[in-house]
């Protein structure tokens, strides 16, 4: 691991957290957290009536002293919360002083070690494919997939250190697809849970799909857009011939300081939809630089919008 | 509408080079960005292909081709003919005088008249003339009659400011031979630049003359030398007296230092205290071992530099060589070498030129030849000197010219004559001493000689016994004496011409300028004198002619330049007076506004096209 995602110090603060989910977990698998399936805990939830072949252990003696009617006391089960966290990993990512993508892989590990710490499966997504290259030698990206394959589904604390070391493993690169990717990873799911969603958000094609597709399928979608300084505030000036790192697109543009402004409005605007859309699907927006600094959005804004807590 | 030069539509060839520039691909730097997702907005509004490119509405463009439109049509100068009015001739006299120097206007007066002057020339209508007269010493027309603007101005810039004193009079009269013929219904006027300080100007008292005086200058603090003088001190022969006069023409008492230098060495400070208007007359005295030139100089600062210095060229005195050709006057002969100074010769006849001699005394002897140098002629006859010679018998003494310097201190009231010659007044002379028919004694210079003419034997007269005549005889040394006249035209009046008699032919002279500069004189190996015009500078000159060096000083010495106070009026003779004029120049032009309304315009759109790539 060449750097360490997280400090230790971080680590620490974040164990104190646990995510909060607005719907009961729909997991099938046992948890820690409330589900609306009724199993073993201390939990009680409801009585039912008594029919033949029920556990007598679970009657209500004292019930049936006054009433002498059998019923049978139900609890709570606890079921486990999915968290799937679908990290952009296009050529768009690299870009940015920090990049964009070692920024979100760092949030990536910070909720992913929130989840683990509450005994929740994490999984993460990165998206597009490795196989997108099919020019690629075979075997150059042995370690890449792999690594990817042991992120589909991480569960435990003491996963905590592989789940690190396979996130710094990921590399970025690619044309990506946001509404595709959004959509299998939705259908993909047995049960809803806590998605978040890392990137940038610039694509072409849009988002709104694929993020409607996590609502309909009953979600509870975090979003974190992560914007470079430059994108956010350009440095260079004069006659430029652009040239979009994913599609190879050139575009001609005119571009003096005076137009900074202008540029900025634009940037406010685009941010200012994405948030309006997340608002209207009960989705939390958020958007960082990537130079942000870290503790500041994990420990403070995240905290304010009671993804944890 | 016409064109005065349609030729200027060439021009327009340039609107197509623009439109070339418009479709030339732009050259832009390449860069890699994540997305062009938030740019979208920014295409430029030339998105090019291959070298050129297609046309697009670009506002650019439009606003370029426009302005150069507008300029093509400028410059082929359009114009509606209506019918003219009669042009209006404004004739501008600037007055160049020592006084304009003075600094009480920043940076000096004649800037300042000249910068008003300028202004003028801007308001002036495309059909309107006028003439530029420079007022010196001289008068100068620098520009005639003209409506051309750009001539008028290089007339004005080329105008410069002399040491000398102001001769109005015939610059006043050229302006009005320039206005006198014109209809007067086209207003003509003459403007004149001045501080004021011009001299009388009474012969325009009944000329109604157009005049509008634009007064320049607003102080009055200067101190000055106005008068300049070297003699030998009458009371120690050995010494030098150098007479002075400082005159204080601020409104208030002023305080200052009066030194004295010979040839640069100081000799003496006096300091002087001189009331308000008041003017102080100094002599120094100083020994002297050779010639030289004796400085005057003010220490303290005023408005005007140009009088705060004099100079003089004072010369060795020398013995005054007089040959006296008589046949015996033993009164007369006493009576010259009474006279300080004087090597006397006596001889009963003059048979050559007597060249040796500084002037020849003719007492009742008729020469073989006449003498070349002066000449004190008693009771003789040259005809070539006089005609008309008549004898009288017992003339009386009526009137005499006390003013003149042969006559200072002298009269004739006791004077009798037994007989006398007589003669008209020939005009190179004036008559000092008169009869009721005829002059007695007549003085004058003829060619270069200077003549005194006594008609009558002083010994058939009791003259010799009166005290006026041995005054008379020492008046007559001095006169006579070539060397005092010689030092005379070596103190030149600023933009006085200098003038040295040449004893021999020479055709080339070198004149050093007091700043030091050089410049030669081409002459005329006929010409029997050096006249050297380019005196507007005071100051010390130096004429080389041959192997002989000689100096001379220019001063301004001139109570009335000195007198800066500007006037409000100029008096025009008893009656007439001119005052300063309060207006203004009329009719300003709006082009130079337009004008810069456009570079303004043209300003705004090449910042509208940087704003978006600066």
């Amino acid at each position: 691991m060449p750097e360490a995602l997280l400090t230790p110090e971080l680590l620490r603060r974040l164990e104190q957290f646990q995510l909060l989910a607005a719907r009961r977990a729909k997991s099938s698998a046992k948890g820690e957290r409330r589900s609306k399936a009724r199993g073993q805990s201390v939990e009680f939830a409801d009585y039912r009536n008594y029919v033949h072949g029920d556990d007598f252990r679970y009657l209500d003696w004292n019930l049936y002293g006054r009433l002498e009617r059998l019923f049978l006391k139900l609890y709570e089960e606890e079921r486990e919360l999915p968290v799937r966290i679908f990290l952009d990993a296009s050529e768009s990512m690299t870009f940015g002083e920090p990049r964009k993508f070692d920024f979100a892989r760092q949030v990536a590990a910070a909720i992913g070690y929130v989840a683990l710490s509450g005994f929740d499966r994490v999984s993460v997504i990165p998206f597009p494919d490795v196989a997108n290259d099919a020019n690629a030698e075979p075997g150059t990206h042995i370690a890449e997939r792999a690594a990817r394959g042991a992120l589909r589904s991480v569960r435990g604390k003491r996963s905590a250190i592989q789940f690190f070391e396979n996130l710094s493993a990921l590399t970025a690169g690619g044309s990506a697809n946001l509404n595709e990717a959004l959509r299998r990873g939705a259908l993909e799911a047995r049960q809803a849970g806590v998605a978040v969603v890392l990137s940038d958000f610039l694509d072409p094609a849009g988002y709104e799909s694929g993020l409607s597709a996590l609502v309909g399928r009953g979600f509870q979608v975090d979003l974190v857009q992560i914007l470079a300084p430059d994108e956010l505030s350009p440095g260079t000036f004069g006659d430029l011939r652009l040239v979009d790192s994913e599609t190879g697109a050139m575009q001609e543009v005119t571009f003096g300081r005076f137009r900074l402004k202008a540029y900025r409005q634009t940037v406010q605007n685009f941010m200012q939809r994405l948030r309006e859309f997340c608002q209207a699907r009960g989705i939390n927006f958020f958007t960082a630089s990537s130079n942000t600094d870290l503790q500041v959005l994990l420990l403070k804004q995240l905290r304010q919008a009671e993804v944890w807590g | 509408m016409h064109f005065l030069a349609p030729l200027a539509f060439a021009f327009a060839a340039a609107i197509p080079v623009v439109i070339v520039f418009y479709l030339l691909k732009r050259k832009r730097v390449v860069k890699l960005v994540s997305s062009t997702l938030l740019w979208q907005k920014f295409l430029a509004e030339t998105q090019a292909s291959a070298p050129f490119q297609k046309l697009r509405k670009n506002w650019l463009l439009i606003l370029q081709i426009i302005l150069l439109t507008l300029a093509v049509l400028a410059l082929t100068r359009p114009y509606f003919s209506t019918t003219a009015k009669p042009a209006q001739r404004r004739v501008v006299i600037l007055d160049a005088s020592a006084s304009m120097q003075a600094t009480d206007e920043s940076p000096s007066r004649f800037e300042k008249a000249r910068a008003e002057a300028l202004k003028w020339v801007d308001s002036l209508k495309d059909t309107d003339e006028m003439v530029v007269v420079l007022a010196g010493a001289t008068t100068e027309v620098k520009q005639s009659a003209t409506s051309e603007k750009a001539a008028l101005r290089r007339a004005l810039q080329a105008c410069t400011c002399s040491d000398g004193p102001t001769r109005l009079v015939p610059a006043l009269k050229m302006a009005e031979s320039l206005v006198r013929d014109l209809d007067p219904r086209t207003g003509p006027e003459i403007h004149l630049f001045s501080d004021g300080a011009v001299p009388e100007l009474n012969e325009f008292e009944n000329k109604a003359l157009p005049l509008v005086y634009h007064r320049v200058g607003k102080g009055a603090n200067n101190l000055g030398i106005t008068a300049l003088d070297v003699r030998a001190n009458p009371e120690d022969a050995r010494q030098r007296a150098v007479y002075t006069s400082v005159a204080n023409f601020s409104p208030d008492d002023r305080q200052t230092d009066l030194e004295l230098l010979f040839d640069d060495r100081l000799l003496e400070t006096r300091p002087l205290t001189i009331p308000s208007g008041q003017t102080s007359p100094q002599v120094f005295k100083a020994s002297q071992s050779r010639d030289g030139v004796f400085t005057v100089r003010l220490t303290s600062q005023d408005d005007l530099a140009v009088d705060n210095q004099a100079a003089i060229v004072s010369l060795m005195p020398k013995p005054v060589k007089v040959l006296m050709v008589s046949r015996g006057n033993r009164l007369l002969e006493k009576a010259l070498r009474a006279v300080a100074n004087v090597e006397l010769a006596i001889a009963t006849d003059l048979t050559d030129a007597a060249a040796g001699f500084d002037f020849v005394v003719l007492d009742d002897v008729t020469p073989m030849v006449w003498p070349k140098g002066n000449v004190l002629a008693i009771h003789v006859v040259n005809t070539n000197w006089i005609e008309g010679v008549k004898r009288v018998e017992a003339p009386p003494i009526v009137d005499w010219k006390s003013a003149h310097p042969l006559l200072r201190y002298t009269g004739f009231d006791n004077v009798q004559v037994v007989e006398s010659l007589t003669a008209r007044t020939p005009t190179w002379a004036v008559s000092l001493v008169e009869t009721p028919q005829a002059p007695l004694i007549l003085a004058g210079e003829l060619g270069r000689q200077r003549i005194i003419w006594i008609g009558f034997d002083v010994l058939q007269s009791n003259w010799p016994l009166r005290v006026s005549f041995p005054i008379f005889i020492a008046n007559a040394v001095e006169w006579l004496d070539p060397a005092n006249a010689k030092s005379g035209q070596l103190l030149v009046k600023a933009g006085d011409p200098f003038r040295l008699a040449l004893l021999e032919p020479q055709t080339g002279a070198e004149v050093t300028l007091p700043g030091g500069a050089s410049k030669s004189l081409k002459l005329d190996p006929t010409a029997n004198e050096l006249v050297f015009g380019d005196t507007y500078k005071a100051g010390v000159y130096r004429l080389r002619l041959g192997t002989n060096d000689t100096v001379f000083c220019v001063n301004l010495l001139d109570a009335a330049e000195s007198n800066i106070k500007p006037r409000d009026e100029l008096q025009l003779g008893k009656y007439t007076k001119v005052s300063a004029t309060t207006t203004k120049r009329a009719n300003m032009e709006l082009w130079r506004t337009i004008t810069a309304l456009g570079l303004l315009v043209l300003l705004g759109e090449w910042w509208y096209y940087h704003r978006r790539t600066v």
